[in-house]
């Protein structure tokens, strides 16, 4: 009995503090609804009447289906580009015990020591070359390597409690090794898959920097973040804008995660704990 | 040729097969642009140029005996990410000890707490500056509260501490969430072991749970340490790395040398720099935390 009054009181104490932890959004959603001359006389009072048209003129201004087309297209294309070579890889270099197979593990892998600011000069300059910059393709492209060594790292450790009879009854049944791997391996693999799959999406739909440095020249290409950071350069005091700006940018996100939570926590966790 | 070195050559032309398209996405988006980094790390760029000059390394030279703000970029990092790491780990872990343990709404807690961390951000910069300018101006008029009329962004002290508050805030659900994996492995007997010799909870915790869940910890703290040493986004959004230069960190100086300044050639000096800072500093922490994990 004691025990439970305890962890009752535990837990208003702790959703206190998570309603204060999330009371910042709170306000930028209440301020998104207002008018401007309501913000400016009180951030903190609810709006009297919610103004949806801030939405719909915000909607607009930012152009805001062509940046989220660009935004999946650039997340597509690098996480499917992440899961198809990673898989492959990751397969491969841990049914392989040889010497030429351990120094390619280590080639690959070692990125992941390798900060991404410490080399994003010429990173730019490798983009350009291949005409990479300037669309959301040749953004996701680009992606394919940074999110490859983790991912490949993870396969690599999940293989190993795949037995490899199964490999040698897909292959006595005369499939070609490659079609041994995709129709009976790496269904087995999906657990990393989801992993791969969540940890990219969510850092590449989220990503700034490289959109900044590959797409920033071009209007037509930018992504949700990298529009999201020149609009409010741009209302810098039309908060009202401003704040419906930012909710649109998130929401994708937060619904996404709202849905999937379970998955998406778990798919986080096993990325960070097994490295 | 022989059957049995027919067959090797074979295998390794599957091995090869399977593998050289992971070698060159990662070839092209690491490791070349890597080591172009450093060979231009030598030379005079300014990004246009077919051949920069060669300079040897007067670029190093002008980072550490010519370049205050870069030193000061370097300093601030270091201190910011030092807070950043204390407070984050040292809130995650407490908070995930209570979201453990046999309360109800704990899943809801956990979701409500991970929410900042999926926005990204530079827009978690924007939601701050609001809350930093308009929120604690209508904080003020309601509570009289001298602290809400500080200049939180504008002041060079306070806004070093708003960045590690809001840095803090955005990150600590990844970090609590990797705590509460830590504490589900800590066995339960050995738990009601150390009750039934009499150990009080606090005891329990830092002689029990804290030496038990030593990898979560290194793991937690290399995360938070070698994202905290790269800080770029946020600061962007939220101070522009004002005021003046009181908040610029390393990234953000590496970024505005070449792409502002256009002085790629010594951009990528600085960058080399960032390098060994990562590198030397997260191997020196993961090999103090590792010494100090028990086996079972």
């Amino acid at each position: 009995m004691k025990r439970s009054r305890l962890s009752l009181a535990i837990t208003v104490i702790l959703t206190l503090i998570a309603l204060i932890y999330l009371y910042p959004l709170f306000l930028i959603v209440i301020n998104s609804l207002k008018t401007f001359a309501e913000i400016t006389i009180n951030a903190v009072a609810l709006p009297q009447s919610p103004q949806f048209s801030n939405y719909v003129e915000t909607f607009r201004l930012m152009k805001y289906p062509n940046l989220f087309m660009n935004t999946l297209i650039a997340t597509g294309v690098g996480v499917f580009g992440v899961v198809l070579v990673s898989s492959m890889a990751g397969y491969k270099l841990s049914r392989t015990k040889t010497a030429y197979s351990w120094v390619m593990f280590i080639i690959l892998i070692a990125p992941m020591m390798i900060p991404f600011h410490s080399f994003m000069i010429a990173l730019v300059k490798v983009a350009k070359v291949l005409h990479l910059t300037g669309t959301p393709w040749g953004l996701g492209v680009m992606y394919w390597g940074l999110g490859a060594p983790l991912a490949l790292f993870l396969y690599h450790g999940f293989v190993k409690s795949i037995p490899r009879d199964l490999d040698d009854c897909a292959l006595i049944d005369g499939a070609s090794p490659m079609r041994a791997f995709f129709q009976v391996i790496l269904p087995l693999l999906q657990p990393v898959t989801v992993s791969v799959v969540v940890i990219n999406a969510m850092w590449m739909w989220n990503d700034f920097l490289l959109p900044l440095l590959l797409l920033s020249g071009s209007k037509k290409a930018l992504t949700l973040q990298l529009a999201a950071y020149n609009f409010f350069g741009q209302y810098k005091v039309e908060w009202h804008y401003a704040m419906a700006g930012v909710l649109l940018t998130i929401i994708p996100a937060v619904m996404i995660f709202l849905a999937l939570q379970r998955h998406i926590i778990k798919g986080m966790i096993a990325g960070a704990v097994k490295t | 040729m022989n059957l049995h070195q027919k067959r090797q050559r074979t295998s390794f032309l599957i091995f090869l097969s399977f593998t050289v398209p992971a070698l060159a996405t990662i070839l092209l988006s690491v490791e070349i642009p890597f080591l172009m980094s450093v060979i231009y790390s030598f030379t005079k760029w300014n990004g246009l140029d077919k051949i920069p000059e060669f300079i040897g390394l007067a670029n190093y030279i002008e980072i550490f005996t010519n370049d205050p703000d870069a030193l000061y970029a370097l300093g601030f990092t270091l201190r910011m990410a030092a807070f950043t790491v204390v407070f984050t780990n040292i809130f995650a872990l407490a908070l995930a000890v209570f979201l453990d343990s046999d309360i109800r709404g704990k899943n809801a807690l956990r979701v409500a707490f991970y929410i900042p961390n999926i926005i990204s951000l530079i827009v978690i910069g924007y939601v701050w500056r609001f809350i930093f300018t308009k929120g604690f101006d209508s904080f003020y008029e309601m509570t009289g509260l001298g602290v809400f009329m500080f200049s939180w962004l504008g002041d060079k002290d306070l806004a070093f501490f708003s960045l590690v508050l809001v840095r803090v805030w955005q990150q600590l659900g990844f970090y609590l969430v990797i705590y509460i994996a830590g504490l589900q492995t800590v066995p339960k007997d050995l738990i009601e072991a150390a009750t039934i010799d009499g150990a009080s909870p606090v005891a329990r915790f830092f002689r029990v749970t804290l030496p038990m869940i030593m990898p979560s910890i290194t793991v937690a703290v290399f995360y938070s340490l070698s994202n905290g040493l790269k800080v770029f986004d946020v600061i962007l959004s939220l101070t522009s790395g004002g005021p003046g230069n009181a908040t610029m960190s390393i990234a953000l100086d590496i970024y505005r040398t070449a792409f502002v300044t256009g002085r790629f050639g010594y951009g990528t000096a600085k960058s080399v720099v960032l390098f060994f800072v990562i590198l030397v500093l997260t191997v020196f922490q993961v090999k103090v935390f590792k010494q100090r994990e028990v086996e079972v």
